[in-house]
């Protein structure tokens, strides 16, 4: 039982130092937000002079707060933060970053999640078959996955759209649905569900095309390794059929490392795939990351960076106690 | 156990193959949307997500059908001519002989899209609200119906364009009760111009005609504004046909134009400048800060190979003068300042430098003392035209014995020095005067007024260049209190003598500024020959005279 307090205790202190960072990280950077807004307004507006309580309006909304200290603006930062207020976005000034996070988050978990697992799947399985058959023409599956993983993603994203988008016509160039069918937005209809997973279906295979490699060459290597071991060869020496050696006996233990691996992965989805987003004007969480990092969005940044570490640390915590759960040496050395 | 783990692969696999085949299986119904014909589909610029922002004073993040298209001002000041303006919400204006009093008549018998009248008293209020309000600014009264007299404490003469034809003017039976202007998102707005909203959602939104709307409703009954996060999006979908208006940068427009439905033009205003901190008085530093060191930087570089290598060959001759040509022949002083010499000058730099007192280093590079001087030109990472143009500008200079150092920078990184004047030189763009009069230009960028200590940012105007020259100065504001023509011409001829002279900017180029459309599916479209307004989508007011113009081909 103590293993599982000590992991308990281990998370809330790495939560509490990842929210400090997350406070800390966006005052570091140069460049003053207020300084940006300002000047964007200038321009927008074509010279006309900005009203004093324009520039105060702004500067107090956005301004690193010039008469605060630090620690008083840290203070402030839980407050807000134990509230549930993520704050104002200025780059979407007024809207409310919970609001923006909220909107992109399920599309971004769904279509990088379902990537995620279709891409561990199929390198897992075929990993193994592949280690199982190793020395065959199989194995050339390994430079062929791999290839696809050391392409530059974001050019194999818009060669998918070039090709299949732009000359074939056989799928949709940018965003999360038809647009044009639903120009009011989402609506809870089969129709506009079909229109979703159309669109999704380029994005997702070039995240799985990429990533999918990763997985291929490790599970045929853990599988490589553990076929070696005296249990499979005592295995085979009984006479099992070759099946029930392969997946009872090496396939399940060369999975282990892999499944940690999974884990991580699997935090990290809701980071999304910012590229990939890019490319297909998809609306995720990495695009919104992108936008306030180059618009110097504070709350925004912090908000986006927030659900990232919490997601990743939730991901790993769970993954910490399946492990502990699955492989008991864990739990006496933890 | 062994029955049941094969069984779950299998599962798996069935599994994967539904998905796989479901995915498919969608493919040609979900294919058919982008043929209704009605719809105009529209790229503005905006990135997803789109702000549900419709508030004419945002003008930073609002969408932009609020500018033109929602709500409108009096009148359309064309950029591209030097013609008056046309009346919209107005009629006629006149300003009194000492240019404090403006009386602006409005047309009868208007409506708001909400079904209310639009009166005399809406414009006087929209002149008394918000931001609207300038600081020489005395009261504005609706004297009947139709009339509106404005009064102010100093001439408004060179403010015009500002005051009528870039505010927006509002309902007051809806304004009146919103105190905070700027935090107001107005998901419904109330306009007058030709569009009202009809759907909004964070990857596009609709406007549909305005039955209410002046000169009866528009002839392409629906607009849609998408929002995407790549030129290359936007391209695809020009390609494609499922899209119908862009302005965008296309290096290559042929790709786009070739099968003949989308046309293209291309209408260089805005200048390139390198802009310097020029003034060591206000804090400036570097060597830049000289004259003689500008002067040579400008004959230095060989403006014919920046356009054409940095800006694919679509940028326009920039004039030292900062007027545009030939729209502002009348204010041009000397035809020798019509352009900036386009082609290098090595030995001319160097005679400005040597005569300035400056000497060559060892390794060629001009400096005082036996030490060459050093001058940071920045540029935001990832503006390609910006990155090329300043690294050759490097090379030219480094061929005249000038030492410039190119870099780029992240955004958020670019912004704040060139406000705060902590720089030396960067690659800027101005935005050119909208009216045919290159006030705004002198007043904007190189008036005493406009600027501030290095370390803080202008309160008024954008003189980034920490320019300060009595002359310009006394100058801008004699063209500034007047409407005679003859005495105009003077201060201009005065202000353009010196800021030729004293190069605050260093003029590059003028940008590029291309609009895509269709006009297969759509005609009315501007042309090289009737360019009656800008064809970008983003401008405001103008896409919205754009919008009117067209009519569904068939």
């Amino acid at each position: 039982m103590s293993f599982y307090l000590r992991r308990v205790a281990f998370y809330l202190v790495t939560l509490w130092a990842a929210i400090s960072l997350n406070f800390l990280l966006p005052r570091l950077l140069p460049g003053d937000p207020a300084a940006i807004m300002l000047g964007k307004l200038r321009r927008a507006s074509g010279g006309r002079p900005l009203s004093e309580e324009t520039i105060e309006a702004i500067t107090s909304i956005l301004g690193a707060g010039k008469d605060m200290s630090l620690w008083d603006q840290y203070v402030a930062y839980w407050g807000r933060l134990l509230q549930g207020d993520l704050g104002v976005s200025s780059t979407r000034y007024p809207a409310s970053v919970a609001d923006l996070i909220a909107a992109a988050l399920p599309w971004t978990i769904i279509l990088v999640g379902v990537a995620t697992v279709i891409s561990f799947l199929l390198g897992i399985i075929v990993g193994a078959w592949v280690g199982w058959r190793r020395g065959t023409a199989l194995d050339h599956l390994v430079p062929v996955t791999t290839v696809f993983q050391s392409i530059p993603y974001f050019w194999l994203a818009l060669v998918l759209v070039a090709v299949f988008s732009v000359q074939l016509g056989w799928f949709p160039i940018v965003g999360g649905y038809d647009v044009f069918e639903f120009p009011a937005g989402p609506e809870p209809t089969w129709a506009f569900v079909g229109s979703a997973i159309y669109h999704a279906i380029l994005p997702a295979t070039t995240i799985v095309l990429s990533s999918v490699g990763g997985w291929l060459l490790g599970m045929r290597n853990m599988m490589v390794s553990t076929m070696s071991e005296d249990y499979v060869v005592t295995a085979e020496a009984k006479g099992l059929t070759p099946r029930r050696v392969r997946t009872r006996y090496a396939s399940r233990n060369a999975a282990i490392p892999s499944l940690a691996g999974f884990g991580i992965a699997l935090g990290f989805v809701v980071a999304g795939s910012i590229v990939m987003e890019q490319v297909f004007s998809y609306p995720g969480i990495g695009k919104l990351m992108i936008q306030a990092v180059q618009g110097l969005d504070y709350a925004l940044m912090q908000g986006v960076f927030l659900v990232i570490t919490l997601t990743v640390l939730a991901a790993n915590f769970f993954m910490d106690l399946i492990y502990g759960f699955i492989d008991p040496r864990v739990r006496h050395n933890g | 156990m062994t029955r049941t783990k094969r069984s779950f692969a299998v599962a798996l696999a069935a599994g994967a193959a539904a998905i796989a085949l479901g995915m498919t299986g969608c493919t040609p119904s979900a294919g058919g949307g982008g043929d209704d014909a009605s719809v105009l589909r529209v790229w503005a610029g905006s990135a997803t997500p789109i702000n549900n922002n419709f508030n004419p004073f945002a003008v930073d993040t609002a969408v932009h059908a609020t500018f033109g298209v929602i709500y409108e001002p009096l009148f359309f000041f064309n950029q591209l001519s030097a013609d008056a303006p046309v009346g919209l919400i107005g009629d006629s204006y006149e300003y009194s002989e000492d240019g404090r009093t403006l009386t602006v008549t409005i047309k009868p018998d208007l409506k708001w899209s909400d079904g209310d009248d639009l009166t005399a008293d809406d414009v006087a209020f929209t002149f008394g609200y918000g931001s609207n309000k300038s600081e020489q600014f005395v009261s504005a009264e609706a004297t009947d119906a139709t009339t509106v007299v404005v009064t102010y404490t100093e001439p408004q003469f060179t403010s015009a364009s500002l005051t009528l034809g870039s505010t927006y003017i509002i309902p007051e039976h809806i304004w009146a009760d919103i105190d905070d202007f700027m935090a107001e998102t107005n998901p419904e707005p109330v306009g007058s111009g030709p569009y009202v909203l009809k759907s909004f959602s964070d990857a596009a939104y609709t406007v549909e005609a305005n039955e209410l709307f002046r000169d009866g409703a528009p002839a392409v009954t629906e607009v849609q504004y998408l929002g995407l996060d790549s030129n290359q999006s936007s391209q695809d979908l020009l390609t494609t046909g499922k899209i119908d208006w862009v302005g965008q940068f296309i290096a290559n427009p042929d790709a786009v134009t070739g099968e003949g439905n989308i046309t293209t033009l291309n209408l260089q205003q805005d200048p390139t400048t390198i802009t310097t901190c020029a003034n060591a008085d206000l804090g400036c530093e570097g060597a830049q800060t000289d004259p003689a060191v500008r002067q040579a930087i400008d004959v230095a570089i060989d403006r014919a190979t920046i356009a054409d290598k940095a800006f694919a060959g679509l940028a326009g001759e920039s004039s030292p003068s900062f007027t545009l040509q030939p729209r502002d022949e009348q204010w041009l002083s000397d035809p020798e300042l019509a352009t900036s010499p386009q082609a290098a000058n090595a030995a001319e730099a160097g005679a400005i430098l040597e005569a300035a007192g400056y000497t060559k280093d060892a390794d060629g590079f001009y400096g005082t003392g036996g030490t060459a001087f050093e001058i940071d030109l920045f540029s935001p990472d990832g503006w390609t035209d910006y990155n090329d143009a300043a690294k050759l500008i490097s090379e030219q200079a480094a061929d005249a014995g000038i030492r410039i150092n190119a870099r780029t920078v992240s955004d958020a990184e670019y912004w704040t020095p060139i406000q705060s004047g902590d720089f030396q030189m960067a690659l800027y763009g101005l935005t050119q005067s909208l009216v045919a009069d290159p006030y705004s230009n002198y007043h904007e960028y190189f008036a005493g007024t406009s600027t501030a200590k290095v370390g803080e940012t202008p309160l008024v105007g954008q003189n980034y260049a920490r320019y300060s020259n009595p002359v310009v100065d006394g100058a801008v504001l004699a063209a500034g209190a007047t409407q005679d023509v003859a005495t105009k011409q003077a201060a201009y001829a005065t202000i353009q003598a010196e800021i030729a002279r004293d190069l605050p900017y260093i003029p590059v180029v003028l940008n590029a500024s291309q609009s895509f459309f269709n006009t297969e599916k759509f005609s009315g479209w501007p042309s090289e020959g009737d360019l009656y307004a800008a064809p970008l989508p983003y401008l405001a007011v103008a896409n919205a005279v754009v919008l009117s113009h067209l009519t569904p081909a068939k």
